[in-house]
């Protein structure tokens, strides 16, 4: 009997709990803005940080020497000057005066030549730095507030580059000896030089709380608070903005951006961002080891060229991503640099399948009894894989099955675990067609690596094997010409290459979509990366 | 056998069981497809190939499965320790306890809930037989059975934050985090009446079901027949007589639960962003995170084997027919 008063008892304090009234966070802490995004930062060590959430801490918390602006140029951030020499060998970098550390310390010259020096010396244990410090050869203190860094060579993108060098606090980092021991440190209690310092991290409930930094350089932030929670699935996520339980969301489904949009209260915000979904076509060279497994017929350029012909990009942005997006054409999207990288010259193949039809006629390829052309024996029946977790590719790739079999191509779509198809396509180059996307950084180096030869190794960044030495030869020459308009001169060719040789067919670039609660905050600025870059959520302010 | 001998040797048997469940697990996980390195990266483009490679050297990958990593691992445990996670890079066993007590304290509510209201609506359609309650609960049971996890866990979820407002997600809301559980407790139990209600719906239809058909096979029995005979009223007859037999099955299929309810929660953490052993073992496939799988899915083998055991050993106290054989 004791037992079932006490199951009473809890149940009805689970029912009196219904009837609570609403503790609202709001009236302790004025202006916290309150975000669900569905991830959580691995770590706040920028030696050793995989999650994009680590990256969205990193800019609240920390700063950088210089930083993206809107228009894709950059802009000084700790850095108040800066020059290079002549021959592009050494930067010079003047910090602003009275940066302050969250504990009240100044920032010293010495203390980013640690950092630089740290990421040069110790690569194996500050991982995540490994790309950007590549060519450098040390840094130096010249005094109080001014640092020299010395380059190998000539490095085009280096303003790009510092921009992700996260300057860290070195008091924290400096006691460890080994690799292991610096990236097991989660320095889950950073602490930095940026607009925001983590009042409470809570990685059990994943919650983190920010507090605005009143000493910040560049002015405090207008909010006084960040409140970031984790949701497990994203129908949570948008019904906690709908009934208010959360003021922005990181993330919004495609599917479900059509219903927020006619939430009382709440705007819903497309923007143009960096990533794209390309269809892969396997162009790994024959005498690669393994031997390719594929279907012979996908390297024949009259084939790329009639799927190229038969896949309607606008369709597909219409049905998949609801419009949430525009038709893709080169491998680098045109948010890079304000659209300067993009190459605006590439015209893309017209969607016509009559024509694709014709290619193929001329090309030789017959159609047999069930309607699939063959020719030499070699039947145009390939499989067309897509990683499992993606609810955008399974439409994606009916649709592109439907066309391609108007031209008699048979093509099977299947959806694959993600981890089996990283090494399905490299190293092992078994697959036909794969359906991928990228997340561009916002430099153009990135991407145009993942089409160079020496990615196509166990562990590189390259998925379609493509190879080509003239590619490769102005890949090394884009990173060292400091002149931009001479770089974009040679990064445009590189794509035109691509376009043309169609390792890739670049489906769409995807717009980022977000939301939050207009009826509480406004001032939001869109960036490529959404409207809660770090710039963005210093000018957001309640609403009146 | 003295039932001292008895519970010895199932309790050896049970220890060989989580050895060979280990290692069973350890060849699995190995022989699924993929890189646990890229995968716990994921497509990070700040990542080189030289860095993955010495990625794969910390983590022993380099070194063939067996028998280099495999009596490493064997070593490992013999230790004690279940090692460090490659993508929370925290110790398992640390991890493993942290969102153990969220756990039980969700399937712990859920299950003595659905229990409590599953007894009694099973003895009470029992006992109403082909009336209309009986015909309601059984209704209301298939269907609370039948019902997928996630689909009753979004509607509820839609439901309770919009008419009750409810909280949307958590075990505390965000300022409440970091203080100890039992000085937020209206707060925690907000948080909780979802959850629990969507498990509690889930399970209780199954006892229901159970008690009903044991009750009523219970009831045909000559005692009753007697009990009745003698002048008891039906709520003595069903109380003092049909009750302890027919909770048996129940507690068997009690004890199976208690065991496969902590994976079977899952899906309600996910529904409800609970941090709970769930949600981490969906990481920890995702991610390939060889340690933290193994740590997991040994405390899933144990508490099978050991809510097993604990039915085995409450049937020698409620079964006396267990005793004598």
């Amino acid at each position: 009997m004791k037992k079932i008063g006490l199951i009473l008892l809890a149940f009805v304090l689970l029912l009196s709990a219904c009837g609570e009234p609403d503790a609202s966070p709001q009236q302790s802490q004025p202006a916290a803005l309150r975000v669900g995004w569905l991830g959580f930062p691995d770590t706040l060590n920028p030696a050793y940080a995989f999650l994009s959430e680590s990256y969205t801490m990193f800019d609240l918390v920390y700063s950088t020497l210089m930083t993206e602006q809107l228009d894709g140029s950059y802009a000084g951030l700790l850095a108040e000057s800066w020059s290079e020499s002549e021959d592009g060998l050494v930067w010079t970098f003047t910090l602003r005066p009275n940066i302050k550390w969250h504990n009240g310390e100044p920032l010293t010259a010495e203390q980013v030549v640690w950092n630089i020096n740290a990421f040069i010396q110790n690569s194996d244990g500050w991982v995540t730095n490994y790309g950007y410090i590549i060519g450098f050869v040390e840094a130096r203190v010249l005094d109080e507030r001014t640092l020299q860094i010395e380059l190998e060579y000539p490095i085009s993108n280096m303003e790009f580059r510092v921009s992700f060098l996260y300057i860290v606090y070195p008091k924290d980092f400096e006691g460890f000896t080994t690799p292991e021991d610096l990236q097991n440190f989660t320095n889950f209690n950073p602490i930095g030089t940026g607009p925001f310092k983590i009042n409470t991290l809570d990685k059990d409930q994943r919650v983190i709380i920010l507090d605005a930094n009143p000493d910040y350089f560049d002015g405090r932030a207008k909010l006084g608070q960040l409140v970031y929670r984790t949701f497990d699935n994203s129908d949570a996520l948008i019904q906690a903005l709908r009934v208010g339980d959360i003021d922005f969301a990181a993330e919004v489904p495609t599917s479900a951006f059509e219903a927020v949009k006619t939430f009382e209260g709440v705007t819903a915000v497309a923007l143009p961002g960096r990533s794209l979904s390309e269809l892969i076509l396997n162009s790994v060279p024959e005498d690669h080891d393994p031997v390719p497994t594929r279907n012979p017929a996908i390297t024949d350029p009259a084939v790329r060229l009639a799927i190229a012909t038969a896949i309607n990009k606008q369709d597909l942005v219409d049905v998949v991503l609801q419009g949430q997006g525009i038709p893709g054409v080169s491998i680098i999207p045109p948010t890079l640099g304000g659209g300067f990288w993009f190459n605006r010259n590439l015209q893309d193949v017209r969607f016509d399948l009559a024509e694709a039809n014709r290619i193929l006629d001329e090309a030789g390829y017959v159609r047999g009894v069930d309607g699939v052309r063959e020719k030499d024996g070699i039947r145009l029946d390939f499989r067309l894989q897509f990683p499992s977790d993606s609810s955008n590719y399974p439409r994606a790739a009916d649709m592109i099955a439907n066309w391609l079999k108007e031209i008699g191509i048979k093509a099977t779509p299947s959806a694959v675990d993600p981890d089996s198809l990283v090494v399905a396509v490299n190293p092992n180059a078994d697959y036909d067609l794969v359906i991928w996307g990228w997340g561009s950084d916002p430099d153009p180096d990135f991407m145009l690596s993942v089409m160079t030869s020496e990615q196509y190794v166990e562990g590189g960044w390259s998925d379609s094997g493509y190879s080509n030495p003239v590619y490769d030869e102005l890949f090394a020459q884009q990173q060292r010409t400091l002149d931009d308009a001479a770089r974009q001169k040679i990064v445009w060719e590189m794509q035109e290459m691509v376009f043309n040789d169609r390792p890739y067919i670049v489906l769409w670039y995807d717009d980022v979509l977000q939301a939050y609660r207009s009826d509480r905050f406004a001032g939001f600025i869109q960036y490529p990366t959404g409207i809660d870059a770090f710039q963005s959520l210093m000018n957001v302010e309640p609403v009146k | 056998m003295s039932r001292r001998n008895y519970l010895l040797r199932k309790f050896l048997f049970s220890l060989l069981t989580i050895f060979v469940v280990m290692v069973i697990n350890f060849m699995l996980f190995r022989v699924l497809p993929g890189d646990p390195v890229r995968s716990v990266i994921g497509r990070n483009v700040r990542i080189s190939a030289e860095m993955q490679a010495s990625l794969r050297a910390q983590f022993g990958l380099e070194k063939p499965v067996f028998p280099d990593q495999f009596f490493a691992t064997l070593q490992q445990w013999a230790g004690g320790n279940l090692g460090v996670s490659w993508s929370l890079r925290q110790p398992v066993a640390d991890i493993l306890m942290s969102k153990l007590g969220n756990t039980l304290l969700l399937i712990g509510l859920g299950q003595i809930l659905a229990i409590f209201f599953g007894v009694l609506l099973g003895l009470f359609a029992g006992w109403k037989r082909k009336t209309a309650l009986d015909a309601g609960a059984l209704t209301f049971s298939l269907v609370a059975w039948a019902t997928p996890t996630f689909w009753l866990g979004i509607i509820l979820l839609a439901a309770g934050s919009s008419w009750l407002g409810l909280p949307t997600g958590g075990i505390v809301s965000p300022e409440n985090v970091g203080k100890p559980l039992y000085t937020v407790l209206p707060d925690l139990a907000r948080h909780l009446v979802l959850p629990t209600l969507t498990m509690t719906i889930l399970y209780l239809g199954e006892y229901m079901l159970i008690m009903r058909s044991s009750i009523l096979e219970v009831l045909s029995e000559d005692y009753i027949l007697t009990a009745k005979a003698k002048g008891m009223s039906h709520w003595q007859v069903l109380w003092k007589h049909a009750l302890k037999n027919a909770m048996l099955p129940i507690v068997t299929i009690v004890a199976l639960n208690l065991g496969f309810t902590v994976s079977g929660a899952i899906y309600i953490e996910t529904v409800f962003s609970y941090d709970g052993l769930g949600k981490l073992f969906q990481t920890a496939l995702t991610k390939q995170d060889y340690p933290l799988l193994q740590g997991a899915f040994l405390l899933l083998a144990v508490s099978v084997i050991v809510a097993n055991m604990l039915a085995d050993v409450l049937y020698t106290f409620l079964d006396p027919r267990v005793k004598a054989n």
